[in-house]
């Protein structure tokens, strides 16, 4: 019952409250703003709340994160260019539902959605916390390798009609990652002498580039065509499709909760997970995986928002972040006098049920201004393309800017926007380079260290694998994903008379 | 309105460009002041900085804005800080880290080419271990390792990190063959203690001290001269193995810096709000709790300190055969 | 794979340039550490530009297999005049942003986008540059506290004029 008291202090003070639905509304803008990221307002939040109670200042950052997560995937709808990593998959099937006119009904579908997930993340952060942090512990080494690869087999998801262009552009995008100075050995690799490489090319400025830029080059083809109007009927979602894809929203949440508990990935990875999972499992779309297929909506919206509360629990539980931006605040928390570790819960059991509370707050908050807002928002598409381009052209340059305050970015960010403009202009997918990207790190250092673990010997890897009950179940996904990507498994499914799956059909997906 | 705004800022930028040159230091500082983090947000660097700030800014009367900029053990922001004119609005923002670039092959800008405004406090290294290891304290933990070699697994940080430090000053005196995984920072490492993919960590004892009072790992002995106030139980290696003495007390350290040729009176001014900054009863509360040990060092007694921090450590690494370019090439003297 | 499209205009060009770009990082990722060890920091590096190399000479190999072209012009389907500007200007904008500061340079870059892309309009290109750089100075610069270049606009030292001017709260 103490517990549900200070659940309910963010909601029965009304400066809490208010906070909560500032932050909130602040992060759906910050999200929707390529190059604003959460991390970078939460970071600013710590000198601004610095002389504030440990309460309001938190009231604000979880609004701001909670509203952020989501935020990204407004323009990742209206534009094609994903606001925040977390939303690249949303772009997928979101812009082409935009561009049948459909933006209302697909912001009303992310939103409802984005809920329901955050809601699951929030029940598992309330009820299983412990448990979960324990189980995220467990993983070595060579599962996060193993994760890595994974991920690394979505690129057969995201490539669109032809499989080879996207092997490379995923190879592209883990070279990407790996440039700079090696952090394990400091030994530099692709840096040609430059010490403005030492740092690598940051991740953001390649995602602006290769979505904000190529994107508004690619729209100047299209300089004088009207834009599309867009039907703004209904918004809120019908309880019927709500329930429809209520079983999907389930799966693709608790992988959002797991991948977020683990430290070091985070919704971007949960996303893309999702949405390979959903094109996995869903056997007859309405419509086609990249044509603005529902489902492909559903699923990373459900998971970056349940990855929110999955990040809290290792943060919680044990102080250990599990993303960026709980390393931020617990760093907030450390400025506050607070000794965040595992003493937290014990010591001090009321900051938990408080952050819980202030979630389950903003979760609501973000369905409320999530609603509300969309007639506006999607003026934004029928604007004019003269002024729209220079526009997201401009955020693009300022937006990577900021993240690491690099000038060396913005010629990166420029460079790739250029490149990506010609890779898609030939067919090329630009979603597996930015995979490439975010896995690079996960994959090199891991493998490495698992490696290294085993003092060099793969011998010694595969005998781990093999006698961890964990470390074999990942394998075996990696395995069994990887075969049936094959054409050759596919073939023979089809000879034994199955009936192809919604991965044979994709073949024909446009990439927009 | 636009019209109003435009004509305030134009008068405005006369008058500041009139008086910005004339009377420079006095009117320090006239504009936000950078603050450039060499770390990421969220580390102990970025929090300690972020904790400090705010006291001295109110000594300064004025803005110091923090940015993060990460790459390169920090390298990327000791350049960019000494890529700027030489005026007091760019501060660095630092730990040890650049007083090993030169050995570590990472260049020569290293603090020598910066004025130490305030080494605000060094942390003590601690000994780690996954509560499933099978010893509790160094003898035992030696015994182990060298009964079993190259099995026990140690966390490090990269070359010239913390870990990779201590370890080489362990080796140096006791013949210890282990497996070292490295990891991007202490943080992670300490969660794969506690998942158990690694067996040790040197980690600083801030980072470790909440896991140990919480029975997620076990402490194995503080690399100091003496126990720490935080954790009184613990024996300090210097103690419990004198042949370690020499070496200690070592440990990592936070800084604030200017480049070298900022005027005086305005490293005057930024050394007065730092020191207030350093000496603020919260920020020595919180530090204290966290096991760091508050030095507020400035002037000659700084420069000292990360002279003699310079040449112990540049010299361990040599000896321990880590180090890419000898420290003798930059005239660092042995101590 | 087997898709029976034609060439674009360019593309050979282009796939040759990926795969020469692919064998040059691959020799890179060979100098990082050779074949010391599976842990080295080349080893991954090594992999992927491998991959890079193979997948995208297939492509090429493909595109020459296909010498059936769709009809379209380089400079008219692909890289129309009005591309060609626009980045342009983007390059003008990366070369000028540091020496000129960030103010004065976004504001030519909006104004002379603007113009072009609308084909006149003056003042309405004056006006909506000028409201959508106040909007990003406000949000960037004022609120995130982002410190782009300054340049010949001394605009560190107006805000913090102004903010003494508003009492000093700042």
């Amino acid at each position: 019952m103490q517990a549900l008291e200070y659940f309910l202090i963010p909601w029965l003070d009304l400066k809490l409250l208010f906070l909560v639905a500032a932050g909130t509304f602040a992060g759906i803008y910050i999200g929707a703003i390529p190059g604003l990221s959460v991390t970078m307002a939460v970071s600013i939040l710590i000198g601004f709340t610095f002389t504030w109670d440990v309460y309001p200042a938190l009231c604000l950052m979880v609004g701001i994160f909670m509203g952020g997560v989501y935020g990204g995937s407004r323009t990742a709808i209206l534009l094609n260019i994903p606001g925040a990593p977390a939303a690249i998959a949303t772009a997928m099937d979101g812009y082409p539902l935009a561009q049948k006119g459909l933006a209302g009904e697909a912001i009303g579908i992310a939103t409802v959605m984005s809920f329901v997930g955050g809601l699951i993340g929030i029940a598992v952060l309330a009820i299983a916390a412990p448990t979960v942090s324990e189980f995220a512990l467990t993983f070595q080494p060579r599962d996060y390798m193993l994760l890595a690869l994974l991920g690394i087999l979505l690129v057969g998801s995201l490539s669109g009609e032809s499989l080879i262009k996207g092997i490379f552009a995923g190879a592209m995008g883990l070279l990407i990652g790996t440039v700079g100075m090696d952090p394990l050995t400091a030994e530099e690799r692709f840096t040609f002498g430059f010490t403005q490489l030492w740092g690598g090319i940051s991740f953001i400025a390649v995602m602006i580039g290769m979505f904000g830029v190529s994107e508004a080059l690619a729209q100047l083809h299209h300089i004088d065509k009207q834009a599309v109007k867009q039907k703004i009927g209904r918004i809120v979602p019908n309880w019927s499709s709500v329930r429809k894809y209520l079983p999907l929203s389930l799966q693709t949440s608790s992988i959002g909760v797991i991948i977020g508990a683990l430290p070091g990935t985070g919704g971007d990875i949960a996303a893309l997970m999702a949405y390979d999972h959903a094109k996995r499992v869903t056997k007859n779309p309405e419509v086609p995986f990249g044509q603005g297929a529902k489902e492909g909506l559903v699923a990373p919206e459900t998971a970056n928002n349940a990855a929110v509360g999955g990040a809290f629990i290792p943060m919680l539980t044990l102080g250990i972040p599990g993303d960026a931006v709980t390393a931020i605040m617990i760093g907030a928390l450390f400025i506050h006098g607070l000794n965040p570790g595992p003493m937290l819960m014990i010591d001090q059991p009321q900051m938990f049920w408080f952050i819980t509370g202030a979630l389950m707050l903003a979760n609501i908050f973000m369905l409320i201004f999530g609603l509300t807002g969309i007639r506006i928002f999607t003026k934004i598409v029928e604007m004019p393309r003269s002024v729209l381009i220079p526009l997201i052209l401009l955020l693009s340059i300022v937006g990577s800017y900021a993240v690491n305050n690099s000038i060396t970015d913005v010629y990166w960010m420029l460079a790739f926007g250029v490149l990506g403009y010609f890779m898609k202009t030939y067919g090329y997918q630009l979603g597996p380079v930015i995979l490439g990207v975010i896995l690079s790190r996960l994959l090199d250092d891991n493998w490495r260290r698992a490696i290294l673990s085993e003092n060099g010997s793969l011998a010694g890897l595969f005998k781990g694998i093999l006698t961890s009950p964990l470390s074999l179940v990942l394998f075996t996904m990696v395995v069994l994903i990887f075969v049936s990507q094959t054409p050759v498994w596919r073939r023979l499914r089809r000879k034994a008379g199955i009936p192809a799956t919604s991965h044979d059909q994709d073949t024909t997906g446009s990439g927009a | 309105m636009k019209n109003t705004f435009v004509k305030l800022a134009a008068a405005f930028a006369v008058t500041t460009g009139v008086m910005g040159g004339a009377a420079f230091a006095q009117d320090y500082p006239a504009k936000e002041i950078q603050g450039i983090i060499q770390w990421g947000a969220g580390g102990s660097t970025d929090t300690v900085m972020r904790t400090v700030t705010p006291h001295a800014e109110e000594v300064l009367g004025g803005t110091v804005v923090m940015k993060n900029m990460t790459g390169g053990v920090g390298a990327i922001a000791t350049k960019f800080v000494y890529a700027q004119q030489p005026d007091g609005y760019t501060l660095l923002m630092g730990a040890e880290n650049p007083l090993l670039y030169k050995v570590m092959g990472l260049g020569d800008v290293d603090y020598s080419e910066f004025i130490p405004i305030n080494i605000l406090a060094r942390g003590v290294p601690i000994l780690v271990a996954n509560n499933d290891a099978p010893f509790d304290d160094f003898a035992g933990m030696v015994a182990h390792i060298q009964a079993n070699p190259n099995t026990v697994k140690f966390g490090s940080t990269g070359p010239g990190g913390l870990a990779s430090v201590v370890t080489a000053m362990l080796k140096s005196k006791t013949d210890l063959q282990v497996t070292e995984v490295p990891y991007d920072g202490d943080g992670p490492a300490l969660t794969a203690l506690q998942g158990g993919a690694i067996d040790v960590m040197p980690a600083v004892l801030g980072a470790a001290i909440e896991g140990i009072k919480g029975g997620r790992m076990k402490a194995i002995s503080l690399v100091n001269d003496q126990p720490s106030e935080a954790l009184p139980d613990l024996a300090a290696l210097g103690q419990s193995n004198p042949e370690y003495a020499d070496y200690l007390p070592w440990g990592p350290f936070f800084g604030v810096f200017v480049k070298n040729g900022t005027p005086d009176d305005v490293v005057a001014k930024l050394t007065e709000a730092y020191a207030a900054g350093a000496q603020n009863e919260d920020f020595v509360k919180l530090m204290t709790e966290r096991g760091y040990i508050i030095e507020s060092l400035s002037g000659q007694p700084a420069a000292d300190f990360l002279n003699n921090w310079q040449s112990v450590t540049a010299w361990l690494i040599q000896d321990a055969g880590l180090a890419k370019v000898s420290p003798e090439d930059f005239g660092i003297p042995r101590p | 794979m087997h898709d029976k499209r034609k060439r674009s205009a360019g593309e050979l060009g282009f796939n040759g340039l990926l795969f020469l770009g692919s064998l040059i990082l691959l020799w890179n990722a060979y100098k990082i550490s050779g074949f010391e060890s599976l842990s080295s920091p080349g080893s991954l590096p090594m992999a992927v530009a491998f991959a890079m190399v193979v997948s995208s000479g297939l492509i090429l190999l493909e595109n020459f297999r296909t010498p059936d072209r769709d009809g379209t012009v380089f400079l008219r389907d692909i890289l129309p005049p009005v591309i060609i500007v626009m980045m342009l200007f983007i390059a003008g904008y990366a070369v000028l942003l540091v020496p000129l500061g960030f103010l004065p340079t976004s504001f030519l870059f909006l104004f002379l986008s603007i113009l072009y892309l609308q084909r006149g309009g003056l003042v309405f290109a004056v006006s909506v540059s000028l409201f959508a750089l106040i909007c990003v100075y406000v949000v960037f610069r004022v609120i995130f506290t982002v410190l782009m270049p300054a340049g010949i606009v001394p605009e560190g030292e107006i805000l913090a004029a102004i903010g003494r001017f508003f009492g000093g709260a700042n």
